[in-house]
């Protein structure tokens, strides 16, 4: 309820917007709408765009959960894109049946690798972990553009992109004709993963624990060190295996720009989303089509191309705000 | 002394919900006077400051300061009528230097930091005083004692009449107490009201003019030096006692030991340890008591027997070594801990009162597939929740917004629900009573007794005498991380271990 009101008054504004920038508001919700949602073509586009979104905000909410900020959901794309199109491009001749689940897993684990780093530094030396999560976006990207400029760059094309990976790399489509992969299909897949993870297991039990009081559970016998640095290896393996689908099935090959920030919508989601996975899917979803459907605007309304951005921050505002304004649960001691 | 009366609070009253913290208390504190303000944990030496700091609304009594009188709404009242107040947790930024934490919002001109002018008047006021302290260094780098010095320089430097110290010798060596009181003696012959709240009588008698006993509440007594005894004030202090809990008393003790310490010692705050040399045993089905005035080492004796600090010296449970063991392994032989700050160490506020029953046991209850059943976790919140009236009575409640009193029965629910399935070799309890109603504390204490009759070993480290006298078996006292004495019921003597307490002799 709060949430739709939060929604409604980022509409509001962001009609208000279209109406300065002297375009009809009317048929700029209509092309909205009918972009994202309303055509087949623009759902595909959205569920496309969901996929990075839905794993990248699982990946947030799952660190938050026990109390940890990942910001590195980037470079972690990175990552498990890195390891994908590396395998892939070595390991052509495998057959598909072994090659695309290998390159999704592996992915997982190039994403898990870079997010353990943080994680044993945290549970080791206490280091903060959004400096390391931070600054090893600038490691993945600048290695990124490093094998997309260098080794694996693809001499016909003339950017910062890798060769094309071996079509046995590749995520199936589920619509041909309108281009949607199968991407979402594993995003939907481990939002269920996730929850049963976090409520269903004993280890998430122990992970929501960790959030609620860490000295709690340390006194109580939870083995704290072993307990964040797995929790940042899921967290990066769901982040890397964003990265992995995004180049099995979206581009293809490893391309520099892979993630346009990504990791920061991801935390907006999982914010907005509770960090609880089905909330973490409609922010998702709802910043998909937010996002497809002002790129449209951009085209058939003539509005900037940080039109997008503005409503992003409008919604998060409007949700955070409402959000403050109810008092926090405190213990009454 | 005293010739003009500087303070005057009187008939102060403060409740906290149902509980009474002062209870028409009338104080007096003269021109030039040092006036020592002594008491046990709780018996509202530090409420009655608070309400003359401003930090506390009384609900009832009146302030005069020099024979007017007063209304102090707010911390900013009383810095206005020249009341300056050191508390006993520091509240100095440790990045900052002495004169930067000194003059941090109260800088003489609004726009820039005269560093030399302020570094002038400052050091004017420390050398007035005798002070020698570091000021151009990061308070971070300073002994505990020169930060004590800092933290007094910064409560004085806007000019006080009054100046309130609430226990300030407590993280002290004698020898920095003595200097520390020697500069407060200085402060107090230029004029100054000084209140010098402590519970070392050694201390009070050396260096005050006047000392207030209070007592649950009230005061109960208060008498010039040179009218006061050591054995008087601890009379005071001390008070009536009550009897001990009927199902107590001595039980055949056996042959089986369920912790032992030797030789521990914990690293502190700077170079005093917080536990020196520590060795004792409790045996099984025995009630083993550490008596000490908060901040004696008593948490990181606690917290050095569960695992959570490192020490150094060796830890049995049940004969068996587990010095050096992680936490968890410690539990699984049958340690049980209650911490004392349960909204710190104990709770999970934002998870159910039924998650936060099944924590700790959640590994030994959810062996299925997945592991964790919230339907199982739920079901078995019942029968505790039943057992020990946890209001409101639903599992699925958020356990952050109970009482105190619940969250604390929750606690020991889960502890002793872990004992009944790990076995319960020592149940380690640190003021498990603290700040609950009488009916909660009688019950809390009665399960401390059960968990005994049941065979386990308990220590209870608690800086309530009553509540020591009322069920242990045998009473330590922990004075300056040390256990300065080994008392059996027999030997109970609440004078002998007041004395103690205060740091005095046990004769």
């Amino acid at each position: 309820m709060k949430y739709l009101a939060a929604i409604g008054i980022a509409a509001l504004a962001g009609l208000l917007v279209v109406l300065v920038m002297g375009g009809d508001p009317g048929s700029a919700l209509g092309t909205f709408l009918w972009s994202s949602l309303g055509s087949l073509n623009g759902l595909s586009q959205t569920l496309n765009k969901t996929c990075p979104l839905l794993l990248g905000g699982l990946a947030v909410g799952l660190a938050l959960r026990a109390g940890f900020f990942n910001i590195g959901v980037d470079g972690q794309i990175y990552a498990g894109a890195i390891v994908a199109t590396g395998l892939a491009l070595g390991a052509g001749g495998l057959p598909a049946v072994l090659l695309l689940p290998a390159v999704l897993v592996l992915g997982g684990l190039g994403g898990a690798a870079l997010a353990v780093v943080p994680g044993v530094l945290r549970a080791r030396w206490s280091v903060n972990e959004i400096f390391v999560t931070v600054m090893l976006n600038f490691v993945a990207a600048f290695l990124a553009e490093y094998l997309t400029t260098g080794p694996w760059n693809d001499p016909m094309a003339g950017e910062a992109i890798s060769r094309l990976v071996p079509e046995g790399a590749r995520l199936p489509m589920i619509s041909e004709r309108s281009g949607a992969h199968g991407g979402i299909v594993l995003a939907l897949a481990f939002v269920l993963v996730v929850w049963l993870l976090l409520e269903r297991t004993t280890w998430g039990f122990e992970v929501r624990a960790l959030g609620s009081n860490p000295r709690a559970s340390r006194v109580a016998g939870v083995r704290q060190a072993r307990l964040t640095v797995t929790v940042f290896a899921m967290s990066g393996a769901l982040a890397g295996l964003a990265g992995a689908v995004e180049v099995s099935a979206l581009h293809q090959r490893l391309i520099l720009g892979l993630t346009p920030g990504y990791g920061i919508m991801a935390l907006l989601i999982a914010v907005l989303g509770k960090s609880r996975p089905p909330g973490v899917l409609v922010a998702a979803l709802g910043m998909a089509t937010l996002l497809v459907g002002s790129d449209s605007l951009q085209r058939s309304v003539n509005l900037p191309a940080s039109a997008a951005l503005v409503f992003q921050a409008l919604i998060v505002l409007s949700v955070l705000f409402a959000e403050a304004r109810r008092p926090a649960a405190r213990g009454t001691a | 002394m005293g010739a003009s009366v500087r303070l005057r609070m009187e008939d102060v009253t403060k409740r906290f919900g149902d509980f009474l913290a002062l209870d028409g208390v009338t104080f007096e504190v003269g021109v030039g006077e040092l006036h020592a303000l002594l008491g046990e944990n709780g018996a509202g030496k530090t409420t009655l400051m608070n309400v003359l700091s401003g930090l506390y609304r009384a609900d009832s009594g009146r302030i005069w300061l020099d024979g007017q009188h007063v209304e102090i709404a707010s911390p900013r009242d009383a810095v206005r009528r020249r009341i300056g107040m050191v508390h006993q947790h520091f509240e100095l930024i440790p990045a900052l230097t002495g004169l930067e934490n000194v003059v941090v919002g109260r800088e003489t001109s609004r726009w820039w930091f005269r560093r030399d002018r302020e570094a002038g008047a400052v050091e004017a006021l420390a050398r007035r005083f005798g002070f020698t302290v570091a000021l151009d260094v990061p308070v971070g780098a300073l002994s505990v004692a020169d930060q004590q010095k800092v933290e007094i320089l910064k409560a004085i430097v806007r000019g006080v009449d009054v100046l309130i110290l609430d226990e300030p010798t407590t993280v002290l060596t004698p020898q920095e107490s003595d200097h520390l009181l020697a500069t407060v003696r200085a402060m107090a012959d230029e004029g100054l009201a000084v209140v010098f709240i402590s519970h070392r009588i050694r201390e009070v008698l050396e260096h005050c003019d006047r000392v207030t006993v209070m007592r649950g509440g009230r005061v109960a007594g208060s008498l010039a030096i040179a009218e006061a005894t050591e054995a008087g004030l601890v009379e005071l202090m001390i008070g009536e006692r009550l009897a001990r809990l009927e199902s107590a008393g001595p039980r055949p003790a056996g042959e089986a030991i369920a912790l032992r310490v030797e030789g521990l010692t914990v690293a502190g705050r700077g170079a005093v340890p917080a536990v020196r040399n520590a060795g004792f045993s409790v045996g099984r089905g025995e009630i083993v008591g550490i008596a000490g005035v908060a901040g004696n080492g008593q948490q990181e004796l606690c917290e050095a027997i569960v695992g959570l600090r490192p020490a150094a010296g060796r830890v049995e449970l049940d004969g068996r070594n587990v010095t050096g063991a992680r936490v968890g392994a410690r539990l699984d032989r049958g340690l049980l801990y209650i911490p004392e700050d349960r909204m710190a160490d104990g709770i999970l506020p934002t998870l159910s009162v039924a998650e936060n029953l099944v924590l700790g046991l959640h590994r030994h209850v959810f062996t299925g597939r997945l592991g964790y059943d919230p339907g199982r976790a739920v079901a078995m919140a019942a029968a505790p929740i039943a057992e020990y009236r946890i209001a409101p009575p639903s599992p699925t409640a958020i356990a952050g917004l109970l009482s105190g009193g619940n969250i604390q029965k929750i606690l020991i629910a889960r502890a002793l629900a872990r004992g009944a399935r790990t076995g319960t070799a020592l149940l380690l309890a640190h003021n498990p009573s603290r700040g609950l109603d009488i009916r909660t504390t009688t019950f809390v204490r009665r399960c401390l007794v059960e968990a005994s009759r049941a065979g386990a070993g308990v220590l209870l480290v608690s800086s309530d005498l009553d509540e020591l006298l009322q069920i242990a078996d045998r009473i330590l006292v922990m004075f300056h991380g040390a256990l300065v004495a080994d008392l059996s019921a027999e030997a109970f003597d609440p004078y002998r271990i007041g004395r103690l307490m205060a740091g005095g002799e046990g004769g």
